[in-house]
């Protein structure tokens, strides 16, 4: 059978060449992939990026004037990123930075000058084009002074200049050009200075960003990284495993963690500045409006057996809305201990002596859900019974703002200092359903004072005495409980070589930087 | 022949419409709406009444239903309230996927539940029959899901032979098919199940008509009796079952797409309603009611092409 | 008349039919299960133990303990009580409005009759699950809420069952009778066509019933099920894959549960099916 030789031959030749082609395609490229826990990014306009998601895929393609050390979220250590100096007038209302040369933005959009800082600001701390406005209201006016100087200058002094100014939210300096090229079109097709640059975006499936060829710390170690959306904690699992995926966000918990050290070649790091997990008692809503029945609720909440639930390799301690590691955190405030007895008599002295029930929502999503059912667990004990229901994560954050819960279990991370929590949280104009609502949902009204006195406050003790005292009150008013401090959990591949140390960031993952590579 | 399809199609129009209409009002009873989910839990009450305004979210309903329409017939299924991109960019791309799978699931349905269920019909009573008939209502009595996550414990875990995630490259044949393995046997081994009951059951029916008789009377080879006379007759009510089947697969791939993360238009649907981008659900819905109808037109037209007794009206 | 028939056939069908005999009894077993689940659950579904997360099989748990430490067999006990009550309230609903609609548009015929095959066409077109999706996505989660969900969705499919039963009823005799005799049209209905499509009816309900339970554990299982901590099998199978390689049984023996649920139900369709193949075709 000749013919079927010849067609032997030539099938095998086929697959050999095929076999060539494949390998020499992907042969030296180096590549991440990372699985994280999201369904898809919100925006990548950094003006807007607020998840996790969102940070993890815009910190790989922006730098701020300056930048907090890789390793550390320490506001005392910034460093110099776009900006190579700055100055800063004896008021400190006048603020100028002094550009490095030569920067290039992706994609051919040209030299990062003063005009694109002045933009980038100006769009940061406009409420039409971004959602961190609030936090430049004190900015008077940006002024290029010249094409690598620009000038800041301030209505009254804010706790940290710096601060705002870093590599994270409004922070992030933006192509002029290509905002005012793509408009709307920018929050999918954003142009930053970062390492890496937007390659494709796929909804609902993942992002890759491709290494920037002109990134001024000079060209990033890996050619690519993509970035898969698994909310599915069993998925990432899975992938994980099979080697499909390199880095991996993990659950907060300690089963997790556990489960994936002992996959061989794994690392796990948990790190800081963590999440607090706070929960917040709306005052309006009976009988939530009585002091008592409030501390029958921190008295019957067992913080150790949530703890114990949760893991203690991922959790951490923590006694004050503010935690210990921010700048004015304090551990000097009221505590109440777990005590279901004393919660009971509270609840009968308030009227309650069978307890009561409360309807709620709370979202599908695990650091929330899963303590929150604990919580709910621990209160039916003392007799109050919690009716939960659960929805999608973006739509618990919409009916929480909607004044819809009595309870409301908040997780986050703020820039650590104690103003930003304690504005957004427990100052009066926060207070959510007005105008400038942002997220008090206990309707707190009472440290406004103390809040306003501390953020124009110039020596920094008093500043911290403020701050202690506005902590020491939300507590003796048990307005919030905190729970706990949940870290950062992610699985990597210990070929991957992050090359920096992972200690703490804001971006709340294992941030790819241009020094990351890949040893196989 | 032709005349005919044509006609069909036009007679579906109107329920198709009637569904758009129906999923369209029926979303926007909805209470809330998802600015905050675009914006992150971050943003002011003023940066979230903004959006609304931009998304046209408030303007009279009926002129959202006009404005609705006029982009619908254009082709336009509108910007995801989330992404704020166009959304028919996004079905386009999870739409093989989905495909795929319902028509992955039904060809190794057919493949095997036909034999299957002729063999049980031949031996009827007998073991064979009895073995078959304990598995396929095994088939239809495990939840797609359940089955799914079986078959991806044992050959992709335990046994690391299957992907557990996404849905491969669609461009790149063998990791097309590698990725589509596992959900369509999933899907696959219900819809055995299903067909292979369905046939045994107009099989047995029948062979016990008339001109079975007849042609055993005559004297003919029982395999011609079997494939040239029984079984044509018993494939036309299966065939009619097909569109039905098509729809119970359709509503299948979604938990089936869920399990093995497959971006197709089911994952897309639980996603739009979980996030409250109702804009997306309306579309999304859509295009799988187009599709059920799609099949069962298609369904329908094959139904003529079989059965020699049915005219063309 | 006609009634006495059906109930013999019933009768006939249990006797002779070995497997829906079989079904029977387990789906008997079942609803037992579901009705005595207070007293004979070994623990408070609800009650979390952190010294028994995720524990394995044992004497002291036999299905195993999951992320809270709840029992799972207490839980998959009580689990069958909302697989049960949404099942059958379901198809309940879906009965109370479909078999009206299908009557009536098969009885009257003409435009009526256009009027409800055209709503059911548009109905049909969703799958159930989709349909189930859709209305919960409106209401939000709560069990009378997927009661309505799935029941809305089966709907159609039972009026359009009780049309095509109609219609072959509709030429008997004995309705030709009704009508000589000057009864008016509501009178037939529920008097001589009814009793004769119950049968049919009857058999289709018991597969719904199956079908319903799928579905409940299908919606559970997204996520739009019933509020926690209330057991569900979906929702339990849904927590368990989280812990798929730690502590498989988490997912198992839910999904048994609903297996065996349904797979009775299929049974004694199976059997009541059989016995009158010939009629029930159509």
């Amino acid at each position: 059978m000749k013919g079927g030789k010849y067609f032997l031959i030539f099938l095998v030749a086929l697959v050999s060449v095929g076999i060539c082609l494949f390998s020499t395609a992907f042969a030296q490229e180096k590549v991440i992939k990372m699985a994280l826990k999201a369904s898809d990014i919100r925006s990548l306009d950094p003006h807007y990026g607020t998840t996790t998601i969102d940070y993890a895929c815009i910190d790989p393609m922006f730098n701020g004037l300056v930048r907090f050390k890789p390793e550390d979220i320490n506001p005392e250590k910034i460093e110099p990123d776009l900006a190579e100096r700055w100055e800063r007038s004896k008021d400190g209302l006048v603020w100028t930075f002094y550009l490095r040369k030569g920067v290039k933005f992706h994609k051919g959009y040209g030299e990062l000058t003063a005009e694109d800082v002045k933009f980038s600001l100006e769009k940061a701390a406009n409420k039409a084009t971004s959602g961190f406005a609030a936090d430049y209201s004190a900015l008077d006016k940006v002024e290029v002074i010249d094409k690598y100087t620009v000038r800041l200058t301030f209505k009254s002094t804010i706790p940290s200049v710096l601060g705002i100014l870093t590599n994270y939210h409004g922070g992030y300096i933006v192509s002029k050009k290509a905002v005012e090229e793509k408009g709307d079109k920018f929050k999918v097709d954003p142009i930053g200075t970062g390492p890496f640059m937007l390659k494709e975006y796929v909804p609902k499936e993942k992002i890759v960003e491709a290494r920037h060829p002109d990134y001024f710390r000079g060209k990033a170690k890996l050619d690519r990284i993509e970035l898969w959306f698994m909310p599915d904690a069993s998925s990432r699992e899975m992938a994980y495993r099979k080697g499909e995926i390199d880095i991996v966000e993990g659950e907060r918990e300690q089963v997790w963690v556990n489960k994936m050290r002992e996959i061989p070649g794994t690392a796990i790091e948990i790190f800081g500045p963590g999440e607090t997990l706070v929960l917040h008692f709306n005052m309006t809503k009976k009988p939530l409006d009585d002091l008592r029945v409030r501390q029958a609720i921190f008295h019957a909440i067992n913080i150790d057996e949530l703890m114990k639930f949760l893991g203690p390799d991922v959790t951490e301690k923590l006694v004050s809305p503010i935690p210990m590691n921010y700048l004015g955190g304090t551990d000097k405030v009221p505590k109440y201990e777990f005590n279901p007895e004393k919660a009971k008599k509270l609840l009968t002295d308030a009227g309650y002596p069978k307890g009561f029930e409360m309807s709620m929502v709370i979202t599908e999503m695990s650091d929330y859900r899963r303590p929150m059912e604990q919580v709910q667990e621990q209160l039916r004990r003392v007799g109050i019974n919690l009716k939960m229901d659960v929805i999608a994560h973006s739509a618990f954050h919409e009916q929480i703002r909607k004044d819809v819960n009595p309870l409301v279990l908040y997780v986050c991370a703020r820039f650590p200092t104690a103003d930003p929590l304690l504005t957004q949280f427990y100052y009066s104009k926060s207070i959510i359903g007005t105008p400038t609502a942002i997220t008090n949902f206990s309707h707190y009204n009472k440290i406004d004072d103390l809040i306003e006195k501390a953020r124009v406050e110039t020596d920094s003790k008093k500043q911290k005495a403020l701050w202690a005292e506005a902590q020491k009150k939300i507590l003796e008013d048990a307005v919030a409980l905190p729970l706990c401090i949940t870290k950062f959990v992610f699985g990597r591949k210990v070929y991957v070589d992050l090359g920096y140390e992972m200690r703490s960031t804001l971006t709340l993952v294992t941030t790819i930087k241009e020094t990351t590579d890949v040893r196989k | 022949m032709l005349k005919y399809a044509i006609r069909r199609m036009i007679f579906v129009l109107p329920t198709l419409w009637a569904v758009v209409t129906f999923v369209f009002f029926l979303i926007r009873i909805v209470p809330g709406g998802p600015a905050v989910a675009a914006l992150g839990s971050y943003a002011t009450e003023e940066s979230i009444r903004e959006l609304e305004k931009q998304m046209g979210l408030n303007k009279p309903i009926l002129i959202q239903y006009g404005t609705f329409l006029k982009d619908l017939c254009q082709g336009d299924l509108g910007k995801s309230l989330i992404t704020r991109r166009p959304i028919s960019s996004e079905i386009a791309r999870a739409l093989p996927y989905t495909l795929d799978l319902a028509i992955g699931g039904m060809i190794i349905g057919i493949l095997f539940g036909i034999p299957t269920g002729i063999i049980t019909a031949l031996k009827r009573n007998r073991p064979p029959d009895y073995i078959g008939r304990i598995l396929s209502l095994v088939g239809i009595s495990m939840p797609e899901f359940y089955l799914g996550i079986l078959l991806m414990y044992i050959l992709a875990i335990k046994l690391p032979l299957f992907p557990v995630l996404g849905g491969g490259d669609l461009s790149n044949l063998s990791s097309r098919l590698y990725h589509l393995f596992l959900p369509a046997l999933t899907l696959g081994i219900i819809m055995t199940a299903f067909i292979s009951r369905m046939v045994r059951s107009s099989m047995l029916n029948v062979l016990r008509e008339d001109y079975v008789r007849t042609a055993r009377a005559k004297g003919l080879h029982e395999r011609v009796v079997i494939y040239k006379h029984a079984l044509r007759n018993a494939l036309i009510p299966t065939v009619t079952v097909i569109g039905i089947y098509m729809s119970i697969l359709m509503g299948g791939s979604v938990l089936t797409e869920i399990i093995f993360s497959r971006p197709g238009l089911g994952k897309m649907m639980v996603f739009a309603v979980k996030d409250r981008d109702y804009i997306a659900l309306q579309s999304v819905i859509i295009i799988f009611s187009a599709f059920v109808f799609l099949f069962n037109l298609i369904t329908d037209l094959l139904y003529t092409l079989i059965d020699p007794r049915i005219e063309y009206r | 008349m006609a009634m006495v028939s059906q109930r013999e056939i019933l009768i006939k069908t249990f006797k002779n039919n070995k497997t829906s005999v079989v079904g029977l009894i387990m789906a008997f077993l079942v609803v037992i299960i579901a009705l005595i689940a207070p007293w004979i659950s070994p623990y408070d579904p609800i009650a979390q133990d952190m010294n028994v997360q995720h524990a394995p099989p044992s004497w002291a748990h036999p299905f195993g303990a999951d992320s809270y430490g709840r029992d799972q067999l207490s839980r998959i006990l009580w689990g069958s009580r909302v697989s049960l009550v949404v099942g059958i309230l379901s198809v309940l609903f879906a009965m109370a409005a479909g078999i009206p609609l299908g009557m009536i548009g098969g009885y009257k015929g003409g435009r009526i009759d256009n009027l409800v095959l055209r709503f059911i066409d548009i109905f049909m077109s969703f799958p159930i699950v989709i349909l189930g999706l859709l209305v919960l996505a409106i209401m939000g989660p709560g069990l009378i809420k997927i009661v309505i969900a799935i029941g809305v969705a089966l709907t159609p499919r039972i009026a359009r069952l009780a049309r095509g039963s109609t219609l072959s009823v509709k030429g008997k005799e004995y309705i030709e009778a009704a009508r000589a005799v000057g009864q008016n049209d509501g009178k037939i209905m529920f008097i001589h066509v009814l009793p004769n499509i119950s049968g049919e009816i009857l058999v289709m309900g018991t597969l719904w019933v199956a079908t319903a339970i799928i579905v409940e554990a299908s919606l559970s299982f997204i996520g739009l099920g019933v509020r926690p901590p209330t057991p569900s099998w979906g929702a339990m199978i849904r927590d368990g894959l989280d812990q798929l390689t730690n502590a498989p049984w988490l997912s198992i023996f839910p999904g048994l549960a609903i297996f065996i649920s349904v797979f009775s139900f299929n049974l004694i369709a199976d059997g009541l099916r059989d016995i009158s193949d010939p009629k029930l075709r159509g």
